[in-house]
């Protein structure tokens, strides 16, 4: 173990040193016999401590994610590999997210109207319905495909995709065998009339198939289940562009797949989306519903927890970047079912108005509900309002009132029901120095109670960056959640170090959620770019 | 040839495997039994998942009887609840210890023999496993409830090989009616739980063993119970398990000493 620490910082250290040697000899990128490189290089580091307060727990004395991506490309060949090191992880990642190792490794070629990729790559089909693969590693998901995929574009207007592989599963490919592909056609580019008239109209389709074979699963000691070895499913789309208005119409469905998340049921599953949306002088206006039912689409039928996931179903909700406004985060139920819906309103009123004063404002409504068979799963009205107040103030007002199903989402816990008040205000003291200061309060009867958060920040442009949080429980636990830290840009050098609590709860992003178990300690983050 | 081997490839991929609701179970003869099986349930009731275990383990033991699988419901983790004013809690500091020792990431979850976290809809298939294979060595439990002390004699028969590692010896209760979240995120306050850890009995891990083969050892323990604990609805649950598992286990009800 010992060892292994010490390479891990004779290897942070080599890192250090080829970037910083990197930005003395080139600034970006090196260009060679017309090849470029790029990369990056991200490393998020924690020393925890023991907080009886908070629960936090010292289970190693030095915890560390590291990412680093190489990118080579010319004019008809790509290629790019990542390595990460997770062999002492950040807390609140799955047991099998530690290891370390090249997972990522990629060669693309190009070759007339024709594109071809071997070795790891993301996938998305549509609105990811049937199949999105990706990378989010604040919640350590990756489950990209490995195999092979042509992506051909023969005429204008026409693009058609296939694909054949496994999808990985943290430091393993699952035994599954992947394979699809997907078309689209903008009708725009054939017809004149449409040209002329500004309209745009995509028709797309997608096909997925998997192919697992049988497994001993016991519906009772004595019946073991039957399972299908090759699971379909299809989606078909169009989007409508006119002007100011865009129209998208999805609708997807998927063959007998059962597996855990749905209970070993034999049910087809579908979903369908409407989308729609306005955008002109000032005006915007977002209209969105959604039904989906039993669309967990794994590469494995018996995995559960965040990973092996072939598709995707966006939330239909709000993500907040408020911290209290993002307390109670709702994250999609693939397996069961929701019906979202979301609306939202904005106006830009115009500086030198009545209502936009000396210069402008801008209000914004939103409304997300989702709901199945009866029960409310989460719902959130939130209004806000964005206005400069002189020339060096610019002042954000937001209140929202929330609605979280604790047990739906979470497991246990009950309806939360809350109201936020935030006022986030910016004040350009000099040309490159500015303070913000934001104010939070959240009111709620249910959990934990009342949460109340302050922060303020301080930009000292273009290299400094100071910060300093609390965010305290008003209600059971009367804990502060205090943090401070110093960020220090250079060229293309970021670093961040601090030191607080973090508390347990849930990182969302996209509709898909992690437990975090809460976190006391120094933090030391790392980001270059070449 | 090459449309035929193009068509053939898209019939393939295209397969679509669809399973009439009379096929889409296999029976399965139940295993003969040739060891005990133990089954930590790592359960809570703050866990709306977990009743659908319980199920999983009645069903196994109408199959195979308490003789050949032994079940144990440690409460603790994060959906373990330890109790409050309205409610009763049968949460432990064990029942965490445990959760925690063996890195586990969900709830209902259980280990089979120890070898490995297994969820729920896996228990049967994982018994089944080990269920087939033979044991090293035979155990038997004796107790007797003398006037609030519970006296323990363990007896251990060497059948096959060498055998080193520790026994643990647990005390468990039957029939308690306490709070269970449903799924639904309905509270049931007339849930029956049953085979519930109540405690360790010879510390959290247990104590040193070896055993040869054909030898014959006996261990003789005694335990305070809590008084608000049944002894009625009281067992013992013994087992000897090392780095490879739980190599045998056995289960013993309490006798009550009576007085005339």
């Amino acid at each position: 173990m010992k060892n292994s620490r010490l390479s891990f910082f004779l290897f942070l250290l080599s890192v250090g040193q080829f970037s910083i040697l990197n930005s003395q000899f080139s600034v970006g990128t090196v260009s060679a016999q017309n090849v470029t490189v790029t990369g990056s290089i991200q490393s998020d580091m924690l020393v925890p401590q023991n907080d009886e307060r908070t629960g936090a727990l010292k289970d190693e004395a030095f915890l560390a994610n590291v990412y680093a991506d190489v990118l080579l490309q010319s004019k008809t060949v790509d290629a790019g590999l990542r390595f990460e090191y997770l062999e002492h992880p950040l807390p609140g990642f799955e047991n099998d997210f530690q290891g370390w190792g090249v997972p990522n490794f990629w060669v693309k070629a190009r070759w007339g109207c024709a594109e071809l990729t071997g070795g790891t790559f993301y996938e998305q089909f549509g609105s990811g319905f049937i199949l999105r693969t990706y990378e989010e590693r604040s919640l350590g998901i990756d489950n990209s495909l490995l195999g092979g995929r042509v992506v051909l574009k023969p005429l204008k207007g026409l693009a058609v995709k296939a694909f054949t592989g496994v999808q990985r599963h943290y430091w393993k490919w699952n035994k599954s065998w992947m394979s699809g592909a997907d078309a689209e056609i903008h009708l725009n580019e054939w017809i004149p009339q449409m040209q002329m008239s500004g309209t745009r109209l995509m028709l797309g389709g997608s096909w997925v198939n998997k192919y697992e074979q049988q497994e001993d699963v016991y519906a009772d000691p004595t019946h073991m289940y039957n399972f299908p070895e090759f699971v379909n499913a299809w989606d078909v789309r169009a989007n409508l562009n006119k002007g100011p208005w865009n129209l998208l119409l999805e609708y997807a469905q998927k063959s007998q797949d059962p597996s855990f998340d749905n209970g070993y049921n034999y049910d087809k599953g579908s979903a369908a989306m409407f989308s729609g949306s306005y955008s002109k002088k000032g005006l915007s206006l977002l209209l969105q519903v959604k039904r989906s039912e039993n669309m967990s689409f794994r590469s494995r039928r018996s995995q559960l927890g965040t990973s092996s996931f072939l598709n995707h179903l966006p939330a239909f909700t709000q993500d907040q970047t408020y911290a209290l406004a993002a307390l109670y985060p709702y994250a999609t139920q693939l397996a069961d079912g929701e019906w979202a819906w979301q609306g939202e309103a904005g106006y830009n009123f115009k500086r030198r108005t009545v209502l936009g004063g000396k210069y402008g404002m801008n209000v914004k409504a939103n409304y997300s509900h989702v709901r199945w068979q009866g029960v409310t799963y989460y719902q959130d009205i939130d209004v806000q309002l964005s206005r400069k107040l002189s020339k060096s103030f610019k002042l954000n007002l937001m209140y929202m009132n929330q609605r979280y199903n604790k047990t739906v989402i979470e497991g246990e816990g009950g309806m939360v029901r809350s109201n936020i008040f935030i006022a986030d205000g910016l004040y350009q003291i000099a040309p490159k120095v500015k303070l913000r200061t934001e104010l939070q309060y959240l009111q709620t009867a249910d959990d934990q109670g009342d949460w109340a958060f302050g922060l303020l920040e301080l930009s000292l442009a273009p290299r400094w960056m100071f910060t300093i949080s609390d965010m305290w429980n008003n209600g059971s636990t009367k804990t502060h959640y205090y943090l401070g830290q110093i960020t220090f840009n250079i060229k293309s050098h970021r670093i961040q170090a601090g030191y607080g609590r973090t508390r347990a709860g849930y990182n969302c992003s996209g509709g898909v959620c992690r437990y975090v178990p809460a976190t006391t300690g120094f933090t030391l983050s790392y980001n270059y770019n070449f | 040839m090459n449309k035929i081997y193009l068509s053939l490839i898209l019939f393939l991929l295209t397969a679509c495997s669809y399973i009439e609701e009379g096929d889409r179970l296999i029976y399965v003869k139940p295993e003969s039994a040739r060891r005990v099986v133990l089954l930590e349930d790592f359960t809570g009731q703050r866990c709306v998942n977990c009743p659908k275990g319980t199920e999983v383990i009645e069903q196994l033991l109408q199959t195979y009887g308490d003789s050949a699988v032994i079940a144990v419901g440690i409460h603790g983790g994060p959906l373990g609840f330890a109790g409050n004013a309205k409610y009763d809690g049968l949460a432990t500091e064990s029942g965490d210890k445990y959760f925690t020792y063996w890195g586990l990431e969900y709830q209902p979850v259980g280990l089979v023999n120890r070898h490995g976290a297994v969820k729920y809809t896996d228990w049967a298939a994982a018994v089944r496993d080990e269920l087939s294979k033979s044991a090293p060595l035979r155990l038997d439990v004796d107790a007797i409830m003398d006037k609030g002390q519970i006296d323990i004699m363990i007896s251990a028969y060497g059948t096959d090989g060498d055998v080193t590692g520790k026994l643990q010896v647990w005390l468990l209760e039957d029939s308690i009616t306490a709070m269970q979240l449903m799924p639904g995120n309905v509270i049931n306050t007339s849930y029956v739980h049953n085979h519930v850890l109540r405690a360790p009995i010879n510390g959290l891990w247990g104590d040193d063993f070896a055993i040869g083969e054909g030898e014959q050892k006996e261990r003789v323990l005694t335990f305070q119970p809590d008084a608000a604990w049944n002894p009625e609805h009281l067992s013992i649950v013994a087992f000897v398990y090392n780095n490879s598992g739980v190599l045998q286990v056995t289960k013993g009800t309490l006798n009550q000493k009576k007085y005339e």
